[in-house]
């Protein structure tokens, strides 16, 4: 029959027993059978309400029974059961403020949440008394931003550095059109005051950074990750792992979003999920494949979702689990994770101890290296352009981009080959021309460039800035997206 | 109440100056009965908080039951867990409060500068809501 081991604190409560011997075919029988016999025992282990006291964790063998079957994990004659207390602490957070309570106007406004168990007066003040980090007030800021604000969130910090800019409207909702221009921290700390006057807001005006990462995600105990770019999610997964403080993150692109909480105590991060970034330029931002603006308000919200259940500790947190959500097909779907031993940030022997230079690690240099020797002649400006067309000059104007941004606006007399299909219509072009390409803003159509010139096209050129620029210099009448 | 005889109290000591700035962790083995409880081995285990461990330390449950286990090899008890407070007093703190467990005395050691200030042992509630201060007896040896 299986065994359980008696805590030896505990063995006063089983008859002086260091183990008993129980039948029961799972965990949660045997130990019911154990604590029917020690009744004692009983009160040390399981709370009024008859559930397994928070503390207690179980352990069959050497595994944990949270992630076996949990009471249901079957047991054999040989094993082992052995109960043992989940032991932390640390001089963090000495005493908290005596608790004021709420006030008559909170209790007014958070009645919806007073009336639900889950959340009552003891979850409403753990949400006023909890401090929340958003990492950008773009996208994913702003439906965070918006009903972290409204639920209460005592302490709500956020991080930005950029301008509202008319690109925006279509999916940050927490900045309006009368706020393009004004600095988004503002802008989006305006917004929430209004939403909720009683909660206080911190402002951080800067890009997060190496140097400052730490210093400001300390002050909080939660962290959002709304940001888009590759070395800011890895600093801020670093941070969090090395801070000990939960990740909610989520990310978007076109008609697709990710959620999940990194960085939980025993649950997975960034890196166990991602190791090593992408290379540069292969996974589009938003800004160059697009996202469909809905999206950041259905994982926002998810990730508001998640950052109040880990302040209420109510629920299941979305730990070891990445929701997939595409919008188009209108489903979810679910990815279990798992915390990599072998992790170098939160594995059994990290090798990374401090932060890094993320710039670095994501393999996009800081400074721009000076152009290779001979590039500029691979270059033209949409001024010398616009000049060989307006002289006469015989030549070939490609425009690389996509068909769907062709029809937003496009340069007359301009031949749409979109990048992908270049390799197959290479053929439409002559070595013999002198070729000049363009994209929106000039990387694509360098790309376009650098193909001709090893398929052995030598008269060809990437016009400089691309359609944005051309927009700018040559033709104001054409759109900026 | 808690004593803690000189050559366990000498190693906590030892052991929380070492670790300064960071939080050190370990426990007690000793004899109980009657409400007194005598320490008589102090056995270091590690601070495996993933984060910072300046305010901050976790231990590994496995390592706990270890501990355990080697208590009852010894046929003693497993009475507590020590852990220090670098740079602040030793009061209970929140983070203690609601990491704890009531069948332990927790004792903290208070750090200041790399030194050894002051200590308190501290009995937590099952609902941990609130620990109460144990008097705390420390055999000191100045030979």
């Amino acid at each position: 029959m299986p065994k359980v081991l008696i805590p030896t604190p505990l063995r006063q409560y089983a008859g002086q027993n260091d183990a008993v011997v129980v039948e029961g075919a799972t965990v949660g029988e045997a130990l019911t059978r154990l604590t029917t016999a020690h009744p004692d025992l009983r009160r040390q282990l399981y709370s009024d309400e008859g559930k397994l006291r928070s503390f207690v964790n179980v352990y069959v063998n050497d595994e944990d029974i949270r992630y076996l079957k949990k009471d249901q994990t079957p047991l054999s004659s040989s094993d082992v059961v052995s109960i043992v207390p989940s032991i932390a602490g640390g001089s963090a957070l000495p005493q908290q403020p005596p608790s004021p309570g709420l006030s008559n106007e909170e209790i007014l406004r958070y009645s919806r949440h007073l009336i639900m168990p889950e959340v009552g007066m003891e979850g409403q003040l753990k949400l006023k008394q909890a401090r929340v980090l958003l990492i950008g007030t773009g996208g994913l800021g702003a439906p965070l931003g918006l009903y972290l604000a409204a639920a209460g969130v005592g302490t709500i910090g956020l991080v930005d550095f950029d301008v509202v800019d008319f690109t925006n409207l279509q999916r940050q909702v927490i900045h309006g059109t009368k706020d393009v221009g004004r600095k988004k921290l503002d802008s989006a700390a305006d917004r929430m005051a209004d939403i909720n006057p009683l909660i206080k807001i911190v402002k951080h005006d800067t890009l997060l950074s190496s140097e400052n990462a730490l210093d400001i995600l300390k002050d909080y105990d939660i962290v959002v990750d709304g940001t888009d770019n590759f070395p800011t999610r890895y600093l801020v997964n670093d941070a969090c792992v090395l801070l000990g403080k939960p990740n909610v993150y989520g990310s978007i692109f076109r008609f697709e979003g990710q959620c999940t909480v990194f960085a939980y105590p025993g649950g997975p991060c960034y890196r166990c999920l991602y190791p090593e970034p992408p290379p540069p330029g292969l996974v589009p931002s938003c800004a160059e494949g697009g996202v469909l603006g809905i999206l950041p308000g259905t994982i926002g919200v998810m990730q508001a979702t998640e950052a109040v259940k880990l302040i209420l500790g109510k629920g299941e947190p979305l730990v070891g689990r990445l929701v997939l959500f595409d919008a188009l097909a209108m489903r979810f779907r679910e990815l279990k994770l798992r915390k990599n031993p072998e992790c170098p940030v939160c594995g059994d022997h990290p090798t990374i101890t401090k932060l890094i230079d993320y710039q670095e690690f994501c393999g996009i240099p800081q400074h721009e290296p000076p152009p290779a020797p001979g590039k500029k002649e691979w270059e033209i400006d949409p001024v010398e352009v616009k000049a060989k067309i307006d002289r006469g000059d015989r030549f070939v104007f490609i425009d690389v981009r996509e068909p769907h941004e062709y029809q937003i606006c496009k340069i007359p007399g301009t031949i749409l080959i979109p990048l992908g299909d270049l390799p197959k219509r290479v053929n439409e072009l002559n070595s013999a021309d002198e070729i000049v390409a363009h994209c929106k803003s000039g990387m694509r159509s360098g790309k376009a460039v650098d193909f001709l010139r090893q398929a052995g096209f030598k008269k060809v050129k990437n016009m400089v800035g691309g359609i944005l620029a051309w927009s700018d210099k040559v033709d104001r009448s054409v759109p900026k997206y | 109440m808690l004593k803690i005889e000189a050559a366990p109290w000498a190693d906590m000591v030892q052991h929380a100056q070492a670790t300064y700035p960071n939080e050190c962790v370990g426990v007690m083995l000793g004899a109980s009965g009657d409400g007194a409880k005598n320490v008589q081995i102090a056995l270091r285990m590690e601070n495996v908080n993933p984060g910072s461990q300046r305010e901050r330390y976790q231990l590994d449950s496995r390592d706990l039951l270890a501990a355990d286990a080697e208590a009852r090899r010894r046929g003693l008890t497993l009475i507590g867990i020590y852990h220090s407070h670098p740079d602040c007093d030793a009061y209970f703190s929140q983070t203690d409060l609601k990491n704890s467990c009531p069948w332990y005395s927790f004792v903290v050691l208070s750090i200041r500068s790399g030194r050894f200030d002051h200590a308190n042992s501290w009995l937590p509630d099952a609902e941990q809501t609130q620990a109460e201060k144990e008097p705390l007896i420390v055999e000191n040896s100045h030979a």
